[in-house]
């Protein structure tokens, strides 16, 4: 099936997975065109009235040659001179973003030109969506710091026809911030199905333990009184449902086992965070200039400079979402120390020295993306940091999917030994962590493979959703 | 006036800054007396069977924490103030007589809480140092357990930095505007239409502020093409701030009326507990330190930005004004070399902005996981600290080019100015001035107001303004 934007409002997550994840292609709806059509003739009309007024990249030079006005007569070639000035793609190195990111990037441009603010014609936010029918272009991750989000997007446009594009269409192509948008919309999508995940195996741990269910009682969701946390507890509850009275230990437990609720709390503000700078980012006009309908004082609209192309919120949201999984994955390792000290005592699986490099990995790329601090030109003052915010917080993902996984095999090593299944909603969870590492019974094995095949198999189904292992919750 | 709290509701941080800041009293209302009462009597005494607290040991006074300072008593009045939070609902299980004894530790002089050291399982350790003047020969069991449990200090801190971080952001957004004058950058980057176009409600917010004080500026003498990067993506930047300081706000919001002892007691509030045992991990703040650490990295990409505006601003060839902000016919360095001196205050707060996460260390198998919330606290202070120096020098750079071209700016942005020249009237080479004093005078008055709010009052039209005009 087509998705087919006619507004903004068709900018949703759920459309950015169908596009971006599951491949499918995008059309222009026919209010989408004629709102480009009358916004373009309108933006010609405001054109025309006064060619000496000051619009940047049309009646402008770009970039640190701002202040260079074009003559009148010489407009409409320097409109189209964009096709032959070459690409701006300089990166290189780093590897390359996942083509599913890159159709994201496609797709959350288009919500420049739908609602008629990017001057340009239908015709030119057609052939963007048909970008989607093929194979997109490479763009490597590293280089791609500068001002707004022009290197990146030169690399997303490569294949792009651009010989017959007039006066103001050349900047809602280049300009703006998309690339963050879609940066912030591929995590979110990950990460609340790798948030999905630690709760299962954190209480599944909880359950490897025998740790005591009161730390995650419904009481706390109003004594603590926060949305997030209650929305942790729940998760734990729901997983633990049902899990037997039976067998736990008597003893004070390690507080890894008591602050759960808290520390998963922390994770579901940040994975909001980080859906919420997505949605709103998907929807946003950022380009610039942007041009403003015909309104009251205004018969003609407007045209003007703004700094739309600086997306501030999906970096300090991959930022917290980093932190969050840098948390959960020395939580993780502490569960993993208590299960092996505490609970299976010298029949663990041998697994837990793995995890101290994941957690100084993991605290490594939690360190907070900022405002660059190179300059390009007096000009171009400020860089945007969204690529560098998303690389870290994927290597943050990668680590904690590491520490899960062996807090997964832990605890499952741990029931073994105290011969208890866990509660119901965490059975099947269990098969799975056994059929990828099944417990350790001091025969020969590379665990190291086997236990890596099970947070690759954690990545792929955050990445897809599905259940982790091929489980059903 | 004593503020009376009967409920977890009276817990606001209105009344958190009336009774740190505003050195106001607290006493134990009836209602909350009647469900104490009840919570200890059927309250924790002993914890869930089986799993009964030891007797946790009072640690000496002032506790095991040394060096690095000491907390602000103000401070240390709001974490009496938080930790009768946890007590006024009865699920602690403490006697009324006991929580009054603490609110009437507000009616003297606080002990000294020191900075370093305090990071512990929950906050045992700076609570220590709270209530050392705490009269505990009488207290029961339990009792002990809940007046050194849970997380009242992260409660405190959180709400202090968040009433700090409210009127630095006026400040930044007052500041940046009086820049955005001086520099002559065009007004479409704040234009209303972008309140949609963008979508976001901090972002909204930040542009209403700017173009609150720039409503009236002159279209005339701004210059014709488009501003640097670093003026057009204020709002944004600022957008950020916002949305930093509404995550502290409302973790200071959640947090103050929390019940976080270790040891609760399920039931009504107001009714006969249940008796169902709760031992959770309240002593553990999650919401806190995150919020804090995102304040630290949005008071340091907003001194970024500031940065870039002074050298903007200093730079002839960019800003179009005289030479270092040299009226004409005067001598001398005028502005330049606090463009320099800038660059210290952001690369410190670029340090400040490493995000404190849950401690490395673990202290026995039992306490494995520590409270990063003060190591958050300190570094959010520098941040703002070195923020305020930067905002300080934008506001010098950006006076003095008013004052160099005889402009000024639009009636909004009087008090704003007024404050910065009482503090550093412009550079007119005519005397030797102190500079380096001058400039660190205006910071400390940006940081004595961000706690005061005294320049939020000017500019809400309820100081004289005017006495403060210099140039008008």
């Amino acid at each position: 099936m087509s998705v087919v934007v006619n507004s903004r409002d068709d900018f949703t997550l759920e459309n950015y997975r169908r596009v971006a994840m599951d491949g499918e292609p995008v059309a222009i709806g026919p209010e989408a065109r004629r709102t480009m059509a009358e916004g373009r003739a309108a933006f010609l009309r405001m054109l025309e009235s006064d060619r000496t007024q000051y619009i940047y990249g049309v009646t402008s030079s770009f970039g640190p040659r701002a202040k260079l006005t074009i003559p009148p007569d010489q407009q409409r070639a320097h409109g189209r001179a964009f096709g032959f000035r070459g690409n701006w793609g300089r990166g290189f190195g780093g590897g390359y973003l996942d083509e599913r990111v890159v159709r994201g990037i496609v797709f959350a441009r288009l919500a420049n030109f739908v609602a008629g603010n990017s001057k340009a014609r239908p015709v030119v936010a057609e052939r963007l969506a048909a970008l989607l029918d093929g194979p997109l272009p490479r763009v490597p991750l590293d280089g791609e710091v500068g001002a707004g989000e022009v290197l990146p997007m030169a690399h997303v446009l490569q294949g792009f026809r651009r010989d017959d594009l007039e006066e103001g269409e050349a900047n809602p192509l280049m300009n703006g911030s998309p690339v963050s948008a879609a940066l912030a919309a591929d995590t979110a999508m990950a990460a609340c199905h790798r948030l999905d995940h630690a709760e299962q195996i954190f209480a599944l741990s909880v359950e490897g333990f025998g740790a005591p269910l009161d730390s995650y009682d419904d009481v706390l969701d109003d004594i603590w009184g926060d949305e997030d946390e209650a929305s942790a507890l729940a998760a734990l509850r729901r997983y633990l449902e049902g899990a037997s009275p039976d067998g736990r230990t008597s003893a004070a437990v390690p507080a890894s086992y008591r602050v759960l609720g808290r520390v998963l709390g922390q994770a579901h503000r940040a994975v909001t965070g980080v859906e919420e700078a997505a949605r709103v980012s998907l929807r946003s006009v950022t380009d610039n200039p942007v041009y403003v309908a015909p309104g009251e004082g205004h018969p003609l609209g407007r045209a003007f400079s703004t700094g739309g192309f600086h997306n501030a919120m999906a970096y300090p949201a991959l930022n917290a979402l980093a932190a969050a999984w840098a948390d959960l994955t020395l939580l993780a390792q502490r569960h993993v120390t208590a299960l092996c000290t505490t609970a299976a005592g010298a029949a663990a699986t041998g697994l837990e020295p793995a995890l101290g490099g994941l957690v100084e990995e993991a605290r490594a790329a939690a360190m907070p993306t900022l405002l660059p601090a190179a300059v390009n030109d007096a000009q171009d003052d400020v860089s945007s940091p969204t690529f560098g915010a998303y690389r870290r917080q994927a290597r943050a993902a990668e680590c904690l999917d590491g520490a899960l996984a062996v807090l997964a095999a832990e605890a499952s090593q741990a029931l073994l030994l105290a011969g208890r299944q866990p509660a119901r909603p965490l059975q099947d969870l269990l098969a799975g962590v056994r059929a990828h590492f099944p417990p350790v019974d001091g025969s020969p094995r590379d665990l190291g493979t086997h236990v890596g095949d099970l947070a690759a198999a954690l990545a792929r189904s955050a990445a897809t959703g599905s259940a982790p292992f091929g489980t059903s919750p | 006036m004593t503020i009376v709290v009967n409920t977890r509701e009276d817990f606001t941080l209105a009344n958190f800054r009336r009774v740190s800041y505003g050195g106001e009293p607290v006493r134990v209302g009836a209602q909350a007396r009647r469900a104490m009462t009840a919570g200890a009597a059927q309250g924790p005494a002993a914890g869930p069977p089986g799993r009964e607290p030891a007797r946790r040991a009072w640690p000496t006074a002032p506790g095991a924490g040394f060096g690095g300072g000491y907390l602000d008593p103000a401070v240390v009045r709001g974490i009496v103030f938080a930790r009768l939070a946890s007590l006024v609902s009865g699920h602690a299980g403490v006697r009324p007589s006991v929580a009054g004894r603490v609110a009437a530790l507000l009616d003297g002089p606080m002990p000294r809480v020191p900075l370093d050291g305090q990071d512990g399982p929950g906050e045992v350790f700076p609570m220590a140092c709270v209530l050392a003047g705490l009269r505990r020969d009488d207290l029961h069991e339990p009792e002990d357990e809940a007046l050194l449990g849970g997380a009242p200090c992260s409660a405190a801190l959180a709400a202090d930095a968040a009433i700090s971080a409210r009127n630095r952001l006026a400040h930044a957004e007052g500041i940046c505007a009086l820049s955005i004058e001086a520099f002559g950058a065009p007004l479409g980057a704040y234009d209303e239409a972008l309140d949609d176009l963008w979508g976001d409600p901090h972002e909204t917010a930040a542009l209403r502020g700017l173009r609150r004080y720039l409503r009236g500026a002159g279209t005339a003498e701004r210059r014709f093409h488009q501003a640097p990067v670093s003026y057009r993506i204020i709002p944004r930047v600022l957008g950020q701030a916002h949305r930093a300081l509404a995550a502290a706000e409302k973790a200071a919001v959640v947090s103050l009326r929390s019940v976080t002892s270790d040891v609760v007691c399920a039931g009504d509030e107001v009714g006969p507990p249940s008796g169902r045992l709760v031992r959770s991990g309240g002593y553990l703040n999650g919401m806190a330190y995150p919020a804090l650490n995102a304040l630290s990295a949005a008071w340091a990409d907003l001194a970024l930005v500031a940065e870039r505006q002074v050298t903007a601003l200093n730079t002839a060839e960019t800003s179009g004004l005289p030479v270092n902000l040299v009226p004409a016919g005067g001598t001398g360095n005028g502005t330049y070399a606090y463009g320099w001196a800038a660059n210290g205050y952001v690369e410190e707060a670029r340090a400040a902005a490493t995000p404190a996460l849950l401690p490395g260390v673990m202290e026995d198998p039992l306490a494995d996981v520590l409270s990063p919330t003060f190591g958050a606290y300190r570094r959010e202070r520098r941040a703002a600290e070195c923020l305020d120096g930067v905002l300080a020098i934008l506001a010098i750079v950006s006076s003095q080019a008013l004052s160099a071209t005889g402009r000024n700016p639009p009636q909004p942005l009087w008090p704003v100015l007024s404050f910065v020249r009482s503090v550093f009237p412009p550079i007119d080479g005519a005397a030797e001035r102190d500079l380096s004093a001058d400039g660190g005078r205006l910071q400390q008055a940006l940081g004595a107001a961000a706690r005061s709010g005294e320049l939020a009052a000017l500019d809400a039209g309820h100081g004289s303004a005017a006495v403060l005009w210099a140039d008008g």
